[in-house]
């Protein structure tokens, strides 16, 4: 070991001390048995620094140099170049990589619990407050722009390919799902816009409303249906909830509290998916009040038309055996507790009525399934 | 007594900088973006302390608690006017205008002020921070008034089609540099506007050929030939902006003192374009191959998930079996974004230092004897703005 063998070496070193951006050429050398590295200035004034205090810059491009600093005075800068007096120094001190004490980590606890409190209220209490109240006044025509909007966005969204996702257009299969409408009674409803009943070309199943009278089922939803008049019921539970303006309170909510996200999950790596994701789950949220009236509203609309409503319980129970309550593909009708009570009022809504017939008939149900081909 | 001039070395490896890049990437990923004050730090220390002036390497001694800190003090304001001031505005598109043009338009108008603030904070928060031969460099608080300001100089260089840019570059750099300290020392930017003119004539000459081009396709109503014209117009506009940058970097800097210190940049305009071009070439083609390998590894894999034998038909109907294979996409998804922005430090933002610290000279060292430590400037909220508007640019 170099420090035992002989006389402690003295070396030049640069020292900033701190406080003047002069730099002292200084020597320096350690003191074994005092414990010290001993700086002795140009003018012979020497300091003594305990080799426990001192502690290293970290992350230093400069390999071959040692920055050293003390806790004795915490602005002061010493550059060791000597390969010598760098084992030594290392060999001796013992706490060189030692952190400075974390300061202020309270504070970082508390403006940490404030930021989260603050996106959470805003996110899940003052957005939500003011787009319901906001969705109250919204005029029929700004209700149409938005739902366009955001149809839109659902389109590109879904899309694997880089043009947006399709409308199923083929004309019989059209034809099909006005009579269905018709039938259920959903262009006779006393809304300031007229139903628009659109399929998108997707496997998905499931099927949403959007603002201004818009909705929509995925290619999904008519192929898992076994009878037309399980996709009446969900037409019929869809009305419901355009009736009651829902779409347009998730879409104004979603318009607010995208951007808080976004605020809070950065950029790092492409955090637009956790974005997605995120905003995902907020949007399948209606409120469990919200479902239940859009189921009455669809029992009603299914009971005038003669058409039995037993048929959403039976489809709600398909989407159960196959995909188990939690797990939720039709993530819209999955997401909400209770499932097994809304099938039996379905169901009892049917049993009540007299007679019932099929919503459309076996010729446009064929067409209605091949809307996509 | 030392030599009066003080030349800059810079020392920052390659590799280290990419391994540095790397591993703190995949964990700023694994801690869903929370490492990232801590790498940030660890990556400022290492680039700071490559770059010597007169052999002495700057330091940085930002922490990464104080900039989360920051980033949480800048959630809690930002998100009620991000989530409530753009929900407002989302209604009253629609309900007037029957689109949401509207509120994007007034959204992107009203952040810009806080753009503008959060930059100059920004560059407050990194100078405070910065040390040189022991002693802490500063910035005045005063960041509204750079915000308006900048507004102002951006307004009247739209309004001038770009005739007034060089008003803009000198005002805003002058505004920031006279509130700028070394120590105790005092920085001033010195000369005018006119000096970054001609820096200026390489782009107002293709702006000018674009403009022709435009004029002759409405008259000639050839479409074709001011397409190609439009398309041949936009690298030379990258070009010609490069230009501009670093000639007025060069005129700014020969004209700022620090008291009887002055400066001088030899940066070179074609040098500093070149590594933009073969940086962002060379990054955007390796991390090509590499999300491609990585593509490939993982459809494998997902065909052996499957039992399936490797065909091209049944690329469709693929799909990740098993939640770890689904986490493993995810990953992959990531690793992508990691990899080019780890590329882009060893290819683009190492060399580009690399050259203006090498090409700057410090002139009439011997005044820096005179300087003397400032106080600490606590600056709690940090860089928190920025890094909320994600403005962090490269590190």
């Amino acid at each position: 070991m170099i420090w035992a063998t002989s006389e402690p070496v003295t070396v030049f070193c640069d020292l900033a001390d701190g406080r003047s951006a002069a730099l002292a050429r200084v020597s320096v050398r350690v003191d074994a048995t005092a414990g010290t590295l001993v700086v002795t200035g140009p003018n012979g004034e020497a300091l003594n620094w305990p080799l426990s205090s001192l502690r290293t810059v970290p992350d230093q491009a400069n390999d071959a140099q040692l920055v050293l600093t003390t806790t004795d005075r915490a602005l002061a800068r010493l550059t060791v170049s000597d390969p010598g007096l760098i084992q030594t120094i290392r060999a001796r001190a013992s706490r060189l990589k030692e952190k400075p004490p974390v300061r202020g980590r309270a504070r970082v606890f508390g403006w940490a619990g404030a930021a989260v409190a603050s996106v959470f209220l805003i996110v899940f209490v003052l957005v939500p407050v003011m787009a319901d109240q906001l969705a109250r006044v919204l005029p029929p025509k700004g209700e149409e722009a938005l739902g366009t909007a955001t149809l839109e966005q659902i389109q590109s969204a879904l899309s694997e390919e880089f043009v947006p996702l399709d409308f199923c257009t083929a004309p019989r299969g059209m034809a099909a799902m006005d009579r269905m409408l018709d039938t259920i009674g959903g262009n006779d409803l006393d809304l300031p816009y007229p139903i628009t009943v659109s399929v998108l070309d997707h496997s998905m199943v499931n099927a949403f409303a959007l603002p201004g009278g818009q909705v929509v089922f995925f290619r999904g939803m008519l192929d898992t249906a076994e009878n037309p008049d399980e996709i009446a019921a969900v037409l019929a539970h869809e009305i419901g909830h355009v009736a009651a303006r829902d779409p347009t309170r998730i879409a104004l909510r979603s318009a607010g509290s995208l951007g808080v996200l976004g605020l809070l999950f950065g950029d790092f790596a492409g955090g637009a998916v956790v974005l997605f994701l995120v905003e995902q789950m907020i949007q399948a949220d209606y409120s469990r009040e919200a479902e239940a009236a859009a189921d009455a509203y669809g029992i009603t609309l299914l009971q005038d038309a003669d058409v039995d409503p037993g048929a959403l319980g039976d489809l709600f129970q398909k989407l159960l055996d196959e995909f188990g309550d939690a797990t939720g593909i039709a993530a819209h009708f999955m997401s909400h507790p209770a499932l097994g009570d809304r099938i039996e009022n379905a169901r009892a809504a049917g049993a009540g009525l007299a007679r019932t017939r099929q919503v459309i008939s076996d010729d446009d149900w064929t067409a209605l399934r091949a809307i996509c081909d | 007594m030392a030599a009066t001039n003080l030349y800059t070395d810079f020392i920052g490896k390659r590799g280290r900088i990419f391994r540095m890049a790397f591993g703190m990437g995949v964990l700023s990923v694994l801690t869903v973006g929370f490492y990232r004050f801590w790498m940030k730090t660890r990556l400022r220390r290492y680039y700071w302390s490559s770059i010597r002036p007169g052999g002495q390497p700057l330091e940085y001694v930002g922490d990464p608690l104080e900039k989360l800190l920051g980033f949480f003090i800048a959630v809690v304001i930002l998100a009620f006017y991000i989530g409530v001031v753009n929900l407002i505005l989302m209604f009253a598109s629609f309900s007037l205008f029957e689109g949401n043009t509207a509120a994007y338009f007034v959204s992107f108008i009203g952040v810009i002020p806080l753009w503008f603030y959060a930059r100059y904070r920004a560059r407050r928060y990194v100078l405070a921070r910065t040390r040189w031969r022991g002693i802490r460099f500063g910035v005045d608080p005063a960041a509204w008034g750079y915000a308006w300001r900048a507004m102002v100089y951006w307004a009247l260089t739209i309004a001038s089609g770009t005739l007034l840019w060089p008003l803009m570059s000198y005002r805003l750099e002058k505004y920031r540099i006279d509130r700028t300290w070394y120590g105790d020392r005092a920085f001033k930017q010195g000369g005018n506007a006119r000096m970054l003119i001609k820096g200026m004539i390489p782009l107002w000459a293709v702006i000018a050929m674009g403009a022709a081009a435009g004029v002759a396709a409405f008259f000639t109503e050839d479409i074709e030939s001011a397409l190609g014209l439009g398309l041949l117009s936009v690298p030379l506009l990258g070009i010609a902006w490069g230009w501009y940058a670093v000639r007025s970097f060069r005129v700014l800097t020969a004209t700022k003192t620090a008291g009887a210190i002055t400066f001088r940049s030899g940066a070179r305009a074609p040098r500093v374009i070149g590594i933009y071009v073969l940086g962002y070439g060379l990054a955007a083609i390796l991390t090509a191959i590499a999300g491609a390998l990585v593509s490939f590894l993982y459809l494998a894999l997902m065909f052996a998930g499957n039992d399936m034998s490797f065909s091209l038909d049944d690329l469709d109907n693929l799909s990740a079996p098993g939640i770890a294979l689904q986490i493993i996409g995810f990953a992959i998804y990531f690793l992508v974004f990691v990899v080019w922005a780890t590329l882009r430090h060893a290819f683009v933002t190492l060399p580009i230092w690399r050259h203006y610290a090498e090409t700057l000279e410090i002139i009439g060292s011997e005044s820096l004897h005179d300087i003397r430590q400032r106080d600490r400037d606590e600056h709690r909220e940090a860089e928190g703005f920025a890094e909320a508007l994600d403005l962090g640019a490269a590190i």
